[in-house]
């Protein structure tokens, strides 16, 4: 049974072919006869079967005849099978190799010849491995060998589905090959000593090739030789029998095991401290995904190894020879570091296209998902990262949004205070935000013991994830408000309108609607948010209503967190969705669609509780927002077009006529014939924002601690309106296509509606670009607080701020020694020292004397700092109090120190039941996040059945 | 309804129809734009004032507080010389006089409470022979950040500063000296500390010698201070104390130019930076008109002008308005008649709105006070009373004073000092004034001017209101 070569260089070759089988029969067939008709005969042929049901040991018998087949036990693992076999079969002459099969890997006919060719192309070579596809799609590319990062990741270095194009072909150098096809030189396999038993099942063949690596042979992928595999252990076509522990669980451990056994000491450690932070981090993931079993697989996984240091030790002794020596060429092989970012990045690019998450590497491509059908999406998947994402229109017009809004705000960006209208200069950051949310007792101010609005709480968080800079996230939320609302719009409304440039209209409308530019030009924060989330309530109310039972209760608590988010900023958000809200829930009976709604709207109330109980005491709040109620901001005698017309009235608004074409469109959509239904509806919640605006907009509102008395600023229902409105029209301009397509006048009358309705966010970009935000916002706002007042009342002592107002009278406000940060103003001071300290404010600025300064002293103010303009009478009333030292004078600040001694007004014990209740805030915030979270079913819902969930993209080839 | 949804135009007829109704209401809710309705200032008494005469020793202090005060609660006032106790005044309407022994340090008035309400004192030293010969009155004045005094420079007289701290706090102080020349600089001691309850002489002769007219501004970097500056004129021509002026405007009123012979020498001064004319007009009884040849004074920038108005005035009583482009300060000297003139200083001073009061008077035998009262725009009408130091108050008399008029007003004959309020009536325009007390001595006439200064009665409080918007600019 041998060959002999006619050319003495090359060495004289044996073969012994292994066909391990275990519950096969369905692959088993076609994968002997691939063995037997080789172009370059097998010379030995031995078949292993691990106690198979279906008749596979049969088959063996038939084809390889009943003496060459071992039957062993059920329990058996692969390298176990191979060992059993080997132990029986002796050594023969020349250089003997054994060539693994698998009962479901079927090798090309030249396979084996190609294999030995290029083992006599390079001596030094101990594996050899043919390039894999799949067995069912047979041009799939599954390996052209493998390898693997330190936290064990298995890397194949394919993109998910690549076609086979000859574009890895070559001898390749590799860590690693599979074992389904493995051509191994016997005395190799005795250095090594086989695989690994400890191992039965994933993992075994990079061990393997580890330790050949280590032994100083070379492993080879030869992509000439072709082989194709069904991996029907990894994609659960039969069941694991040698193992009971979850296939996941069993694959991670032995990726850790494997990784820390090989590494060499140091590298060891690193790989160590890696696996145990990014074990633990997925862990948390998994939580977070709602996949308890996962999260359990992955510690598990970890414990299992750190719980067994003995073995880990015993194998790494094993595994000690040569592994110091010849590591520097196995590094240069495993996965780069930069692998995990660009796997990050490939996710981002990925959800961007519109086609979800997608795990490119380690995947077993043929069984991922396939054809998920976003429709148009998809279309430009093939192109590279660049061309993908600029692509797709919702990202260009995020771009261009982007683009319009700098220009815009020129002269806010980059500025170094962001602050005017009705934001207070943002100072401080995401500390001090969480201090003020959390602490028990406000030292600003007066003193106060109200609870902070929630959107602290937010505005916090979002700054701890840009590294504690809270400018930064003002200006993300309020500058960035257009473009954010453009793709929240873009996004939001993917699965309800169909054509993705009527989005692009809808989305570019929305975001440049004149309560987005009125809110950046008034440092409105409060409908800067809402204007961004509003869409998102939308598409995830149109899921409540209407999607799959699971999806839509996620979607439920989905929206009620959006929900309490934007009524944090803006409360009037809560009472206006609610009456939808309810209406909906009425007008769809479906089942759990009244639950659904309760969630939507039980969540804000549950998390917003204490603070939403003071706003409900004193409705006028409801219609205030985030930052300052200041009667110059809104137009007190708004009129009626204005209203019908967007326009909410106050600094930054375009021209009324802006917004005609976007009615005139809407009002056009009433004469088509379809979605009848829907268009009534969204008309019709367009009429109530508009009615609910014009109600805003004549009840005069008193700000937080009753100094003003305005009207509330419409925003927030306009943008409702506007909503409504463009829904109704997007939803109606596929007939303009059709329009367009029938010819004649009907061609022309589409033409002129797509022209009226572009006309409005063209119009609106060009006036908005032309004249800039010059509204009371500024970029570069002084601080009032001078150094010398803050340096001198660092001990808690308190800064009373004066300013002069055009009509003759003054108003003050009390710091604690430093500008207050965003929300402070927000908390109402109690109105009983209030009202001392403005008595004896206008007592000291009018120069009567008196004992003004005492009731200051009383309240613990020890600076009065007058503000621009500093009239000479009040610099000349406060130079004439005994009791205050002037410290400093200017045409544009003056300061006052009181000269007697200045009381700390000691702070009241804070309430235990306020942080407690903080707790359990921040433990509804995560639960409802977690429920709220797309979980795995939603991932993989065009998943091939048998997959139940993505944890077998991790499972190792078999 | 859904057979109305259902159709093509029923819907848009609907929402058409929806939309009117809207305008509609819209348009009947707006409100009629409201005219701001902002609350003025208040008028409420002043509740403590602190005043501060420089250097009373052999002179006589004078203290009152005008009756009529909206009180707030009761209150007393306290003459003090450091920790010496000089006396207390309890009733507001009666007057408190009494000679300051020698060696006497600057004198403070305190007052809270029903005493502080148009708190007024004054100093009186009056001296028939020697070198001090002549009458020498100056208003108590409050520490203030800033004081102005315009008058006749170290080479002209011996001028002596008199700084003083009533405050709590220390003050450092400046003292700055514009001559006719320009800003003095260099001079040693320009900054000084006053700790509290400290005073100080300053001769200005060390700051800057030569200036023959010089006008004087004694700020503070911190802290506040009383200024007081005591001129002796040179060759025995009379003595007497720089009233405080007012602080540079660029309309100035000079009140209290007394009628009858002797010299009227103007003098302005400019801190600005830029040369200016001012251009002068005087009140008299008869009218008013611009001076001959004198209408428009030159002053160089940082520097002090002095013109000679004794023919443009011809001895009428009278009043000054200046107006200049940039803000000026005023003073006036005015020099006696007879063998031995004594000197009188007045300065640029405020309307009196809220009413004034002069503590020391003095009339019968050879000495009389009179009261000029100027109105540069529309006609005034004030109320006078006089406040005898024993006995009933006599009724308060009424006097209108016509636009653009100087009314001269001689003060009822009373046993010994007596002070005198005048206020305002209501309808009346700004009204400047000030008390003229001369006495006829043998050998020259001795004279003392003293500017009606606002009363300390009443202060003005405005309207205030709580707001976080402070914080914005």
């Amino acid at each position: 049974m041998s060959i002999t070569d006619p050319d003495p260089r090359r060495p004289r070759h044996t073969v012994t072919a292994i066909v391990v089988s275990h519950d096969g029969a369905r692959w088993l067939g076609e994968t002997l006869g691939a063995l037997l008709r080789q172009t370059r005969p097998v010379d030995r042929i031995v078949g292993a079967d691990n106690g198979s049901r279906d008749g596979s040991a049969t088959m063996l018998k038939d084809a390889l005849g009943p003496n060459a087949v071992l039957t062993l036990p059920r329990s058996t693992g692969f390298g176990e099978a191979v060992a059993e076999v080997l132990a029986r079969l002796e050594p023969v002459g020349g250089r003997e190799w054994i060539w693994l099969l698998h009962d479901d890997c079927a090798p090309d006919a030249q396979a084996l010849e190609t294999l030995l060719r290029a083992a006599d192309a390079d001596p030094k070579a101990g594996v050899l491995g043919p390039k894999l596809r799949d067995w069912l799609d047979r041009r799939l590319l599954l390996e052209v060998g493998v390898t693997v990062d330190r936290t064990g990741r298995r890397d194949t270095g394919l993109e998910p589905r690549e076609f086979d194009q000859g574009q890895y072909d070559g001898v390749r150098d590799v860590l690693s090959v599979s074992t389904a096809g493995m051509l191994i030189r016997r005395d190799v396999w005795d250095e090594v000593g086989g695989l690994d038993p400890f191992l039965p099942i994933f993992r075994d063949d990079l061990d393997l090739c580890w330790r050949v690596r280590a032994a100083g042979h070379r492993v080879q992928n030869v992509t000439r030789a072709v082989a194709w595999h069904a991996e029907a252990a990894s994609r659960r076509r039969r069941r694991i029998t040698v193992s009971g522990d979850h296939p996941r669980r069993l694959d991670r451990r032995n990726a850790i095991f494997v990784v820390l056994a090989n590494l060499p000491f140091r590298p060891l450690l690193w790989a160590l401290l890696r696996n145990v932070t990014g074990s633990s981090f997925r862990t948390f993931l998994f939580l977070l995904a709602k996949q308890p079993a996962n999260a359990l697989d992955e510690i598990v996984a970890l414990g299992s190894i750190l719980a067994h240091p003995i073995r880990l030790i015993r194998a790494r002794r094993a595994r000690a020879k040569g592994r110091r020596q010849h590591y520097a060429a196995i590094e240069r092989l495993l996965t780069p570091p930069g692998a995990g970012y660009r796997r990050l990045a490939d996710r981002i690019q990925g959800y961007l296209a519109g086609s979800g998450f997608v795990e490119s590497a380690g995947r077993h491509h043929a069984g991922g998902s396939s054809a998920e059908d976003d429709g148009d999406e998809l279309l430009t998947d093939d192109h590279g990262m660049m061309r993908r994402v600029l692509g797709n229109p919702g990202v260009l017009l995020f771009l261009a949004l982007t683009l319009i809004a700098l220009v815009a705000e020129r002269g806010l960006v980059g500025g170094t205070r962001l602050g005017g209208g009705a934001l207070v200069p943002v100072t401080g950051g995401s500390a001090d935000l969480w201090t003020l949310y959390t602490e028990g007792y406000h030292q600003g101010g007066l003193g106060s013991d109200g609870w902070a609005p929630p959107y602290v709480a937010a505005l916090a968080a979002l700054s701890s994830v840009l590294l504690g800079k809270t400018w930064l996230a003002v200006s993300v939320l309020l500058l960035g408000c257009v473009p954010l609302a453009g793709l929240s719009a873009y996004a939001a409304t993917r699965s309800m309108i169909p054509g993705r440039w009527t989005r692009v209209w809808l989305a570019s409308s929305y975001a440049l609607l004149p309560v987005a530019t009125g809110a950046v030009a008034a440092g409105r924060l409060g409908t800067a948010v809402v204007f961004v989330l509003l869409p998102v309530y939308a598409a995830l109310a149109t899921a409540v209503l209407t999607a799959e039972h699971r999806r839509a209760r996620r979607a439920a608590w989905a929206l009620g967190l959006a929900l309490a988010a934007g009524t944090a900023f803006a409360p009037l958000v809560y009472p206006l969705t609610l009456l939808l809200g309810a209406l909906a829930a009425l007008a769809f009976p479906r089942r759990g669609v009244a639950a659904s709604v309760a969630i939507a709207f039980g969540v804000p109330v549950a998390l917003l509780l204490p603070w939403l109980a003071e706003v409900a005491a004193d409705p006028g709040r409801l219609l205030l927002e985030a930052g300052l109620h200041r009667p110059e901001l809104v137009d007190p005698a708004l009129p009626a077009r204005s209203l019908l017309l967007l326009s909410p009235g106050g600094p930054g608004m375009p021209p009324l006529w802006v917004t005609g074409g976007l009615i005139a469109a809407c009002l056009a959509a009433l004469l088509m014939r379809r979605n009848r239904m829907v268009i009534a509806i969204g008309w019709g919640v367009a009429l109530f924002g508009v009615l609910v605006a014009i109600l805003v907009s004549r009840t005069p509102v008193a700000s937080i601690n009753g100094d003003t008395e305005a009207p509330a600023w419409p925003g927030v229902p306009l943008a409702f309106a506007a909503t409504g409105m463009l829904v109704v029209a997007a939803l109606t301009a596929d007939r303009i296509v059709e329009f367009r397509a029938a010819g004649g006048l009907r061609r022309i009358a589409a033409l002129l509606v797509a022209v009226v309705a572009f006309s409005t966010p063209l119009l609106a970009a060009g006036m908005w670009i032309t004249t800039g935000v010059t509204g009371p916002i500024s970029g570069n706002v002084r601080d009032v607080v001078p150094a010398l007042a803050a340096d001198a009342a660092g001990d808690g002592r308190r800064i009373l701020l004066l300013r002069s107002e055009d009509h003759g009278g003054l108003t003050f406000t009390v710091l604690s020694g430093r500008t207050p940060v965003i929300g402070e103003a927000d908390i109402p001071s109690p109105a009983g020292p209030r009202d001392l300290v403005g008595v004896a404010a206008a007592g000291l600025a009018s120069g009567r004397g008196g004992d003004d300064a005492r009731v200051l002293a009383a309240h613990g103010v020890r600076f009065v700092v007058v503000t621009s303009p500093v009239r000479p009478e009040v610099s000349r009333a406060l130079d004439s109090q005994p009791a205050l030292a002037r410290m400093s004078l200017s045409r544009g600040l003056g300061v006052w120190r009181l000269t007697q001694p200045v009381a700390t007004p000691p702070a009241p014990p804070g309430d235990p039941w306020r942080s407690r209740w903080l707790w359990v805030q921040g433990l509804l915030v995560l639960l409802v996040a977690v429920l709220a979270a797309p979980g795995s079913r939603a991932a993989d819902r065009e998943a091939v059945p048998q997959e139940p969930s993505e944890t077998a993209r991790e499972l190792a080839t078999r | 309804m859904k057979s109305l949804i259902e159709n093509r135009f029923g819907l848009l007829v609907l929402v058409l129809v929806a939309l009117a109704a809207l305008y509609g209401v819209a348009s009947a809710t707006r409100p009629a734009p409201a005219a701001g309705q902002v609350p003025g200032p208040r008028k409420v008494p002043v509740a403590s004032v602190t005043t501060v005469c420089p250097a009373p020793d052999g002179a006589q202090v004078g203290v009152v507080t005008p009756p009529g005060g909206e009180a707030t609660g009761t209150g007393a006032t306290t003459v003090a010389a450091g920790e010496k106790v000089l006396g207390t005044v309890d009733a507001p309407g009666k007057p408190w006089y009494e000679e300051a022994p020698d060696k006497t340090g600057p004198v403070t008035v305190s007052a809270t409470g029903s005493g502080a309400a148009g708190l007024e004192s004054a100093q009186t030293r009056r001296e028939t022979s020697g070198g001090q010969r002549g009458l020498a009155g100056i208003r108590c004045a409050e520490p203030a950040a800033s004081t102005w005094l315009v008058g006749p420079g170290p080479a002209a007289a011996d001028v002596t500063l008199h700084l003083a701290n009533a405050d709590l706090a220390p003050a450092i102080v400046e003292v700055l000296v514009y001559s006719g020349e320009g800003l003095v600089t260099g001079g040693t001691g320009d900054t000084l500390t006053l700790e509290p309850g400290r005073s100080r002489t300053v001769n200005l002769k060390d700051l800057a010698p030569s200036p023959l007219v010089v006008a004087v501004e004694v700020r503070t970097v911190s802290g506040r201070v009383t200024a007081a500056a005591r001129a002796v004129m040179n060759g025995g021509r009379g003595v007497d104390w720089l009233p405080v002026a007012a602080p540079p405007a660029t309309r100035v009123v000079v009140p209290g130019v007394p009628g009858g012979g002797g010299r009227r020498e103007l003098l302005v001064a400019s801190p600005a930076e830029v040369d200016t004319l001012v251009e002068v007009r005087a009140l008299t009884p008869d009218g008013t008109y611009a001076l001959k040849g004198r209408e428009l004074v030159d002053v160089p920038a940082g520097s002090v002008a002095a013109v000679d108005l004794s023919t443009g005035i011809a001895g009428q009583p009278a009043a000054l308005v200046l107006t200049s482009e940039t803000p000026i300060v005023a003073g006036l000297v005015v020099t006696g008649t007879g063998k031995r003139p004594d000197v009188a200083f007045t300065a640029g001073a405020a309307p009196i709105d809220l009413g004034s009061v002069v503590a020391d008077n003095r009339t019968g035998g050879k000495k009389s006070s009179r009261l000029l009262l100027a109105a540069p725009e529309t006609a005034g009408k004030v109320s006078v009373q006089v406040l005898p130091r024993s006995g009933e108050a006599p009724e308060p008399f009424e006097l209108s004073i016509a636009a653009a008029r100087v009314k001269e007003v001689k003060l009822p004959g009373t046993d010994g000092a007596f002070a005198v309020v005048v206020q305002p009536l209501p309808g009346s325009g700004p009204v400047y004034g000030g008390r003229v007390m001369d006495e006829k001595l043998k050998d020259g006439l001795a004279l003392t001017v003293q500017p009606l200064a606002a009363a300390r009665m009443w202060a003005l409080v405005p309207p205030v209101t709580e707001s976080a918007s402070v914080i914005l600019p």
